[in-house]
């Protein structure tokens, strides 16, 4: 049907949920095609133990009359998706529960006292500035196992398990410790978001090379357009992920990988080396020094108001303004253009990531209900209301479909299409290193402001990493 | 009788007035702007900061009142706030009367033990503070968080007042003795009203500082949204501002908590005024 | 019986506040110091002892020491200025009437002043950061830079660039703070017999030879109090920098004090052994602060 590197290509589009991209043209975009589970995906080996064992419908044994706490991060995508869908669900399935419902930014402050103390919420969003090192907690046993809801029969055929369900980076980033812990609930898409339509308006495209990349800029300064910014203020971590992933464009994945397991020199080499400094002279030469002091939401209306051209941040903005966007603005994803003649990754590539860490508390009153929970969230129904709340996509095969997408969503959908297999990985010691990627943050202000060169910025960066390192003090994680 | 007024008088007068007047204008115009961005739209708050908005929008005021449940967490405060002012006000007081006039043995350690506290950066103390709390089921609690409240405004407390004692004559005190009233209603009747300058001026602090309180309700009435304070209002609204880009929200929400207490402020400012001169001078 | 009876009385007016502010103050400061001595990550049921270690990291650590720095910067200028400020405002509303005209008087409208001068201090400190972030904007759509933008000034980067952050984020504290001393010296101001200041209008003298021959040596103690309250003041700063400038006291840490690294430390990075000791650092510095200060005031209530 279909030449091996195609499949390759199919399983991991169809496992992101754009099923109708692989299909082509004819199928139309995001149609009711869904092939996930069936057809042409090979067919999943039904888990017999559990399926034998277990009541498909109640595979965890949840008790009705036990009360279920969730505490969701509000942050972009707020609470609406929890309260109004998951929890209506889970009411649904077993009548007369109560649901505790509590969102809260400071998941960090408000939390880890109940967990020292023993009193935990059943199901946990632990995202945010403030959110919760999971390995510390991991280490206490306070996170319950995932395996038994990734082996569970899937809500919507019970003959298909859970994990068969997902895309495959989820089981992935559910290891903490070496077991299953974690599960990312959301798909997003970053590289560098521009107008499309102020783009045809004025006959540009996106660049695919540094020298289109700054000729354009000549150009948009001539209009008083910035060609790029970051938000200086609480978002400068916007910015040193588009280093990392520049890099990661340069050197190849393993420069992120190398990172993340503290490799010696890594930081020194010449893949980050030439992304700092790639990044540097774009702000000298066509940024702006007044988005060092604005925060995202501050730069982001800048955006929607065409004052900056490129802005490197994830899928979720679109949401995120969607009540500002103009009828003159249409959110599109651009690739980070080609920054030497030779990257190791082709133009195109994006990184595409899983994000939103729910955990079960294993100490909780509920686990049975909270890993049932998440089976709910996993469900094609819930998590089809998560995507028609947040306009975000989830990390559950095909659920997207039928849902109607706004155009940066679908652009970045094609974008991933195109990018094939360049898919650029995710920084891991974002959660594993706080404190690394913390004075990275600061470090990437100082180098983007002409403060530091960007030697200086990579010496100061690998001393960090080294003293990570040597630092007895801090559980490491590693990753291949 | 009077020297007629030099000229140069004139001129001073003239300057002295330009320099009140510009600090003045220095606080009143952030002030006048915030209120006046609440009417605005995100457009206009993103455009030029010295333009008038454009029309008088009342929206985000609805938007602000909603989100940031301002009427509530108003309410909370006040309550928390009221009883947690009064409680630090009696019992520092006894304290720092005791202390003041009483010699007995350890009674400067103890003048001591509360002072120490002045040095204490408050959230090193939260995560054990929040265990404290919770053995005596007080967490998300207001009586929780009101008997925290005076705990932690005794160490200035006490530390004012018993300066303030030390300084009242001693020979009322013992005209109330030798006429027979017990040391308590000599305390009650004659020393409370004697110290009343310093009384008011120490509620005032008190007042101001629980009212601004964020990090002690944020760990200790944090599992219940009902119970949240002004403070964690804003703070959220400020954050939720962040994510939705909801910035006409924000500064309804700030002018909606500044207003009353402007108008509580420009009601009492005399007593507050001469009553915190009075107090802070003794 | 007498002394009976008065013993009975102290113990029954102290008991109360001594109880609360054991249980809710002492106690948990006194495991804050044990835990100093721990490497605890805010989370573990093993906690083990690392005696003083996590003090001599401190002495390694630059954070640390660029936040000792910026409290130093603090602890000088915010007194200072926002004394000199109030009585500067306190001195013209209460006898900027002269020594002419009807004698001694306030000037016209003192009362006026004197309760907008107020204002700010009532504000939550978290209002007051929000709003100067927009008065702060580092383009033309902040209030400042708008008003430059107007006398053809290009914009200023008030919190963005370190060179002049931490001045940015004083100039707030001094914004909030001068009323309430205005309020302070006005009184101390009033409280002064007004003999004083006819005899001396009557030999010749003019304004500012009363405000330093009369008017400041009277004042002494009233700014003394004023002083302590500052340096206490200069020594928190967190929320409102938190608010104001971030999380990480940016730009480079220009803006970085200790309470935001102690905060950092113990609640993101999982250390809190470690900020707990720099808490205690915290705790002695403010310590020598006030007893240093008080030593030198020489105010016999105050005893220390």
């Amino acid at each position: 049907m279909t030449h091996p590197g195609e499949i390759t290509r199919r399983q991991l589009l169809r496992r992101i949920g754009f099923t109708a991209f692989v299909a082509g043209p004819g199928a139309g975009l995001l149609s009711a095609c869904a092939t996930a589970g069936t057809g042409a995906a090979p067919a999943p080996a039904p888990s017999t133990s559990l399926a034998a064992s277990a009541d498909p419908k109640n595979p965890f044994g949840v008790d009705a009359k036990k009360p279920l706490e969730v505490v969701i991060f509000s942050g972009g995508y707020t609470d609406a998706y929890a309260k109004e869908v998951h929890e209506e669900l889970y009411k649904k399935a077993y009548a007369g529960v109560t649901i505790k419902h509590n969102a809260t930014q400071q998941i960090g402050t408000q939390l880890r006292p109940r967990f020292v103390a023993g009193d935990v919420p059943d199901v946990l969003n632990n995202s945010g500035p403030e959110s919760m090192d999971l390995t510390a907690l991991a280490a206490e046993g306070h996170l319950a196992d995932l395996t038994p809801l990734f082996d569970a029969p899937s809500i919507d055929d019970p003959a298909v398990r859970v994990r068969d369900t997902l895309t495959p980076a989820v089981l992935e980033n559910a290891r903490v410790n070496g077991m299953n812990l974690v599960l990312n609930y959301t798909v997003s898409h970053r590289a560098l978001w521009y107008n499309a339509k102020l783009f045809a308006s004025k006959g540009w495209t996106a660049p695919k090379t540094w020298a289109e990349f700054t000729a354009l800029g000549d150009e948009a300064k001539k209009e008083g357009i910035v060609l790029f910014a970051y938000p200086g203020q609480k978002g400068p971590y916007y910015q040193l992920w588009n280093i990392l992933y520049t890099a990661a464009k340069i050197g190849g994945n393993q420069a992120i990988i190398d990172i993340d397991n503290l490799v010696d020199g890594v930081w020194t080499a010449d893949p980050m080396r030439q992304a700092v400094t790639a990044w540097a002279e774009i702000q000298a030469k066509y940024g702006d020094k007044a988005y060092f002091g604005l925060d995202h939401t501050q730069t982001q209306v800048k955006q929607l108001q065409n004052q900056v051209l490129f802005y490197p941040v994830g899928s979720w903005i679109e949401n995120e303004m969607a009540k500002d966007i103009p009828d003159d603005f249409e959110y599109a994803i651009a690739p980070i253009p080609d920054v030497t003649a030779n990257d190791a990754m082709p133009y195109g590539a994006i990184q595409v990531g899983v994000g939103e860490n729910f955990v079960v508390a294993a100490k909780g009153k509920n686990p049975q209900g909270g890993l049932e929970y998440l089976r709910i969230m996993l469900s094609k129904e819930g998590a089809r209301g998560f995507t028609e709340k947040t306009k975000n996509l989830t990390v559950v095969n095909g659920a997207a479909e039928g849902v109607e997408l706004p155009a940066g969503l679908v652009s970045a959908a094609k974008a991933q299409d195109s990018a094939g297999q360049n898919i650029i990985t995710e920084a891991r010691f974002e959660g594993w290193y706080k404190e690394l990627f913390d004075y990275g943050t600061e470090q990437t202000n100082r180098v983007m402001a002409g403060r530091i060169t960007p030697e200086q910025f990579c010496t100061a960066m690998q001393k960090k990493a080294d003293d990570i390192k040597q630092d007895e003090s801090i559980a490491k994680q590693s990753r291949s | 009788m009077r020297e007629p007024a030099r000229p140069r008088s004139g001129v001073l007068n003239g300057l002295s007035h330009v320099a009140l007047a510009v600090w003045a204008l220095l606080i009143i115009l952030p002030l006048v702007w915030t209120f006046l961005a609440s009417f605005k739209n995100n457009t206009e708050i993103f455009g030029d900061p010295l333009q008038l908005p454009g029309e008088l929008r009342l929206d985000a005021w609805g938007r602000a009142w909603d989100k940031a449940h301002i009427g509530r967490y108003m309410f909370n405060t006040v309550i928390v706030v009221f009883f947690g002012t009064a409680g630090t006000m009696l019992f520092g007081a006894m304290a720092a009367y005791v202390l003041a006039r009483f010699s007995f043995a350890g009674s400067k350690l103890i003048y001591y033990y509360f002072v120490a506290g002045l040095a204490f950066p408050v959230f090193l103390a939260l995560g054990p503070l929040f265990f404290v709390v919770r053995q005596f089921g007080l967490l998300n609690s207001h009586v929780g968080l009101v008997l925290v409240y005076i705990a932690y405004s005794l160490p200035f407390t006490v530390f004012f007042l018993a300066a303030f004692f030390r300084t009242l004559p001693e020979a009322v005190a013992e005209a109330a003795m030798i006429d027979g009233a017990s040391h308590t209603r000599t305390f009650f009747q004659v020393m409370v009203p004697m110290a009343r300058p310093g009384l008011i001026s120490i509620t005032i602090f008190n007042v101001l500082g629980q009212w601004n309180q964020y990090l002690l309700p944020l760990v200790l009435v944090a599992g219940d949204p009902d119970k949240w304070v002004l403070t964690q209002g804003i703070a959220s609204i400020s954050t939720l501002a962040g994510y939705e880009a909801d910035w006409p929200a924000l500064f309804a929400a700030l002018s909606l908590t500044i207003l009353p207490v402007m108008v509580v402020y420009v009601i009492f400012q005399r007593q507050i005024q001469s009553g915190l001169g009075a107090g802070a001078l003794k | 019986m007498r002394r009976l009876r008065t013993y009975g009385f102290v113990a029954a007016f102290l008991a109360v506040p001594f109880v609360l502010y054991t249980v809710f103050v002492i106690s948990p400061y006194i495991q804050a110091f044990q835990i100093s001595l721990t490497s605890w990550n805010g989370y573990s049921s093993v906690v083990s002892y690392v005696g003083l270690d996590n003090f001599v990291r401190l002495l390694r650590d630059e954070v640390f020491w660029r936040a000792l720095r910026n409290h130093g910067v603090m602890l000088v200028t915010l007194p200072l200025v926002t004394i000199a400020i109030a009585l500067f405002l306190s001195f013209l509303l209460n006898l900027g009437g002269g020594p002419g005209g009807s004698g001694v008087r306030g000037l016209w409208g003192s009362r006026f002043y004197r309760v907008v001068f107020f204002f700010p201090q009532v504000l939550a400190v978290a209002v007051v950061g929000v709003l100067f972030q927009a008065i702060y904007r580092p383009d033309e759509v902040g209030v400042l830079n708008g008003v430059l933008a107007r006398l053809g000034i290009e914009p200023v980067g008030w919190l963005i660039e370190p060179s002049l952050a931490l001045w940015s984020v004083i100039a707030v504290m001094v914004w909030q703070g001068v009323g309430f001393y205005v309020v302070l010296f006005s009184a101390g101001m009033a409280a002064i017999p007004k003999d004083y200041f006819e005899a001396a209008a009557l030999d010749g003298a003019g304004r500012l030879r009363l405000f330093f021959s009369i008017t400041l040596p009277l004042l002494r103690d009233t700014v003394q109090v004023g002083w302590i309250y500052l340096g206490i003041a200069a020594l928190d700063g967190f929320a409102l920098i938190q608010v104001l400038v971030g999380n990480k006291g940016e730009p480079d840490g220009a803006t970085t004090i200790l309470p935001i690294t102690i905060y950092n430390n113990a609640f993101s990075y999982g250390k809190v052994g470690y900020a707990s000791a720099m808490g205690v650092a915290l705790f002695f510095l403010t310590v020598t602060f006030a007893v240093l200060t008080l030593r030198t005031t020489r105010r016999e209530r105050v005893e220390l």
